[in-house]
C-alpha cells in the first residue's frame, strides 16, 4: 500500500496556529479553546491530516497569496500519532474543564499541548513524532 | 490577567529553553570507538572502501529521508564513499549492538570499518564531510581533493 504523504510545512502551521488559540485561551481564561482544538485535531486524527481543519487554512493562504513555498513531504503516520496524542490530552483537559470543573488539570494539560505545538510550528521539533518512532522500534522488539 | 500572562511567557521560555538544547545535540558529531563486522553491512573482504557512512534509519522517519539526501549528495563529491543503510526496525540485533536509541544515527567509520564518528537526528553536510576528512585521514589521499585534482 502506497503510503499517504503530507506537507509538513501545512503541519507546522497547524501546529502554530492553535499554539496561539491556546495561550489565547489562558490568557483570556476562554476554556472553550481546549475542546475547540480538541475537535480540529480529532478531524485529521479520524479523516486524515488532508482534511484536518488547519491544514486547510494553510492552503488556503498559501492559494490566496500565492506564496511560492515548495512542498515538503513527510509521511502521514508519525505527525498524526502527535495529533492524536494532542487530541488525548485536550479530551482529558476539557472533561478536567467541564465535568470535574478542575481549571489546574485543565490548564495544565492545555498548556502541554500549547508547548508541544510551540515547539512544532516554530522550530519543527515534533515530539510526538520522535515518540512514535520509538514506539515503533519497542514495539517491533517485543515482536521479535 | 497578569498571572495568566506570566504562565503563557514561562510556557513559551520553557519551549525556548528546550529548543536550543536539542538543536545543541541534534546532529551534532561525537566520537566513537567500536567496529563493524563487514559481514553484517554485506561488504566483501576485499572491498576496501574510503570510508563507509552507515545509517541507522526507521519507517516513517522524515529526518531519516532528509539525512539520506545529504548522504547521496556527498558521496558524489566524496570518491568512493560508500554508503549503507540499516533499518532500525529491521536490524534489531545491530541497533543493539551499536546502541542506536534514536533514528536516524550515522557512523563514519575508516575503510577497516573502524568507527570514528557517530551522530544522532540530522548532521549538517559541513559536520558529515569534517567527520570524513578529520585527522583520521592522515597519511590517506584526501578524497575530495583527489576528486578535484581528476577533474582539473
Amino acid at each position: 500500500m502506497a503510503t499517504r504523504m503530507i506537507d509538513r510545512n501545512g503541519h507546522r502551521w497547524g501546529a502554530g496556529i492553535s499554539a496561539v488559540v491556546l495561550y489565547a485561551g489562558l490568557i483570556f481564561d476562554a476554556r472553550w479553546v481546549a475542546p475547540l482544538i480538541c475537535a480540529v485535531l480529532g478531524v485529521g486524527v479520524l479523516f486524515g491530516l488532508r482534511y484536518s481543519p488547519l491544514g486547510a487554512t494553510y492552503r488556503f493562504v498559501k492559494r490566496t497569496f500565492k506564496l511560492d513555498i515548495p512542498m515538503v513531504p513527510e509521511e502521514e503516520t508519525p505527525p498524526r500519532f502527535a495529533q492524536l496524542m494532542g487530541f488525548t490530552f485536550l479530551l482529558v483537559a476539557t472533561i478536567g474543564f467541564y465535568s470535574i470543573d478542575s481549571a489546574a488539570l485543565g490548564w495544565t494539560l492545555t498548556m502541554l499541548v500549547a508547548a508541544l505545538q510551540t515547539l512544532l510550528g516554530a522550530t519543527g521539533i515534533c515530539v510526538g513524532c520522535e515518540i512514535y518512532l520509538v514506539g515503533k522500534r519497542l514495539s517491533a522488539r517485543s515482536a521479535a | 490577567m497578569i498571572p495568566r500572562v506570566l504562565v503563557a511567557i514561562g510556557v513559551l521560555a520553557i519551549c525556548g529553553a528546550f529548543s536550543i538544547w536539542w538543536r545543541r545535540r541534534e546532529g551534532r558529531m561525537v566520537e566513537a570507538h567500536g567496529a563493524f563486522d563487514r559481514r553484517d553491512l554485506g561488504i566483501g573482504f576485499r572491498d576496501k572502501p574510503c570510508a563507509t557512512v552507515v545509517e541507522f534509519y526507521g519507517e516513517g522517519c522524515a529526518p531519516c529521508v532528509t539525512v539520506e539526501q545529504r548522504l547521496d549528495k556527498i558521496a558524489e563529491t566524496v570518491c568512493d564513499l560508500r554508503v549503507i543503510k540499516l533499518d532500525a526496525g529491521d536490524r534489531l540485533d545491530l541497533a543493539d549492538r551499536y546502541n542506536v536509541r534514536r533514528v536516524p544515527t550515522i557512523f563514519v567509520t575508516d575503510p577497516d570499518l573502524h568507527i570514528l564518528w557517530r551522530a544522532s537526528g540530522v548532521p549538517s553536510e559541513e559536520a558529515i564531510i569534517n567527520a570524513l576528512l578529520g585527522p583520521e585521514w592522515a597519511g590517506r589521499p584526501n578524497p575530495v581533493e583527489s576528486r578535484a585534482a581528476e577533474r582539473g
